[in-house]
């Protein structure tokens, strides 16, 4: 988990979270529109080939912040992939395809792309004004078609989660961020050929900036490679497992199971008998036939053993991805799921009704005991746990 | 700071800035940039306040009224700040001026009406990509996300499959 409670800036101190995103979007007009990036001839020269501006400071922007999170996810500043998993959406294949190339076949109609053209309209633009009316209308429309049934089930088709290149290419994160800034280097060299042979207009980049920021790269991108050389799993020293608490795995299992794979490493016979909804019976001896060094890390991964486990068995700590431990193991499950709760004294707070209605739900749902009405009047049944993403296809 | 309408940063060192910019929000807020996102609020928006019953009754619309008013999201105070932020960076730069940006053969008329056609485009390219430039490509680029990778091939594709045909309005 990261030190930087950044989720406290969305919910708790919301106000706090809304005045940086104003500051951090200053940040971002200020520098497109430095970058030139609020004339639309600087932008579509990329596509005329004239100028490659677009390339350059993209490809600058996405292969520094790629570095930088990598290294600061390795002095333990923040946690890689809950950055991602919060920041990044997940990936739907192809309507992400098709959707690319339509904002593509936009940037070059109209030469903005939505948030330059904020830029535009903010140093006086006329076209950038249109452009930013254009999106704000063609996205109420996009919304309009995300309406009709077979265009829903098509933009919510080819769901994969969050999946990372990593995860495709089974290599640590460093190793793809360093190979993006070997290839940005590769590129801004290759760009900066192209604008000489396209007319040398665009005046040439001051060495000494320029040389900087390419030995920079090119050096994060040698030592990528060299950490490549280096046996995977030095570096992962075994240490005390992350830990979720039943109540958030019981969520996790309802709201989304296909984001979570659950292990449950007691014997065969014990799982046999209970387990939590969806888990796999993984016994120790059999832990090594799930090859888990070599399948996709995307799935958060739950081991659930008897109780708390201490330290993990080398089979899991392979696993590329997130590993979390159940708190209390499954005497904590049982406690938590399997046992009736008791229901909350006539005028609980409406947070404890609802953890009670939750909890409830789950024990009669697993048991198939029904739960006594709570002592105070309450309308309704059981709170269903909501489904955050529909269709996917993927549900355990 | 001399005024100099044709003086830009250097593109490299403006790609740096911009990366600090994104690692700034990831590590603090836990969010990228998003251009998008906020213009989808702010049609929604508009849409209530035409027709409130028929935005209730859109799937595709609903979704971000339901916690309040669609305003109310952190992707608008970003787009408040770009806003700001272009507006004092033209005004130092001296490029604050109300105009139309074209190429010579091409009427204001024909220019206003790439850049709305452009923008409609981009805003539906949006909605079934997840984001645009800066929420994909960006953001989800330098987070290593596939789908985002996936989207700026195609970005940078469907862009220059067509530069071809739109060159004539630029030079």
């Amino acid at each position: 988990m990261s030190p930087l409670p950044f989720w406290s800036l969305m919910a708790e101190h919301r106000e706090a979270g809304l005045v940086v995103s104003l500051l951090v979007g200053f940040a971002f007009g200020f520098v497109l529109e430095r970058a030139g990036f609020g004339r639309a001839q600087k932008l579509v020269g990329q596509f005329l080939l004239t100028e490659w501006t677009v390339l350059k400071v993209m490809f600058g922007a996405v292969a520094t912040a790629m570095v930088g999170t990598v290294v600061l996810d390795g002095v333990g500043l923040i946690d890689l992939r809950a950055v991602a998993d919060s920041a990044s959406s997940a990936t739907w294949l192809w309507p992400m395809l098709v959707g690319g190339l339509v904002v593509g076949l936009g940037f070059v109609t109209s030469s903005y792309c939505p948030g330059t053209s904020v830029v535009a309209m903010a140093s006086g633009k006329l076209d950038g004004a249109a452009t930013v009316a254009g999106v704000v209308v063609g996205s109420v429309i996009g919304g309009e078609l995300l309406g009709v049934p077979a265009v829903a089930r098509f933009a919510d088709g080819s769901f994969l989660g969050h999946l990372y290149l990593y995860d495709l290419l089974r290599v640590p994160p460093a190793v793809v961020a360093l190979a993006v800034a070997l290839v940005a280097v590769a590129a801004f060299v290759g760009a900066e050929k192209v604008e000489r042979i396209m007319g040398g207009k665009a005046p040439p980049s001051p060495a000494r900036p320029r040389r900087a920021v390419f030995a920079t790269l090119a050096g994060l991108g040698a030592a990528g490679v060299v950490m490549l050389a280096l046996p995977h799993g030095t570096t992962a020293a075994p240490r005390a497992p992350a830990r979720i608490t039943a109540e958030a795995l019981a969520g996790r299992v309802l709201d989304a199971p296909w984001n979570v794979r659950v292990l449950d490493l007691r014997s065969a016979a014990a799982c046999a008998e209970a387990r939590v909804p969806g888990a796999e019976c993984a016994p120790p001896e059999a832990l090594k036939d799930l090859y888990l060094a070599d399948v996709s890390g995307a799935r958060d991964l739950v081991v659930v053993a008897a109780g708390d486990l201490a330290e993990l068995p080398a089979e899991i700590h392979a696993y590329p991805g997130h590993v979390l431990a159940l708190e209390g193991g499954f005497e904590a499950w049982k406690a938590y799921a399997l046992t009736a709760p008791e229901p909350p004294a006539p005028g609980a707070a409406p947070q404890a009704l609802a953890a009670w209605r939750v909890r409830a739900g789950l024990h009669s749902a697993l048991t198939g005991v029904k739960a006594p009405p709570p002592a105070a009047p309450a309308a309704g049944g059981v709170a269903k746990p909501r489904k955050k993403v529909s269709g996917g296809g993927c549900s355990g | 700071m001399t005024r100099d309408p044709s003086k830009f940063w250097n593109p490299y060192l403006a790609g740096v800035a911009l990366g600090l910019v994104l690692l700034t929000g990831l590590v603090v807020l836990g969010k990228g940039l998003g251009a998008s996102g906020a213009s989808f609020r702010v049609g929604v928006t508009l849409a209530e306040a035409v027709a409130p019953a028929h935005v209730a009754a859109a799937p595709g619309l609903r979704g971000v009224t339901e916690q309040g008013s669609p305003l109310d999201d952190w992707l608008v105070f970003q787009m408040l700040g770009v806003l700001l932020g272009g507006v004092v960076a033209a005004y130092t730069s001296g490029r604050l001026s109300v105009e139309v940006l074209k190429g010579p053969r091409i009427s204001t008329a024909g220019r206003i009406a790439m850049a709305l056609a452009g923008g409609l485009l981009m805003g539906v390219g949006a909605k079934f990509a997840r984001g645009c430039a800066s929420g994909q490509a960006l953001t989800g680029g330098a987070l290593m996300s596939v789908g985002a990778w996936v989207f700026m091939m195609m970005f940078f594709g469907g862009g220059y499959s067509i530069a071809y045909f739109v060159r004539r309005a630029w030079r």
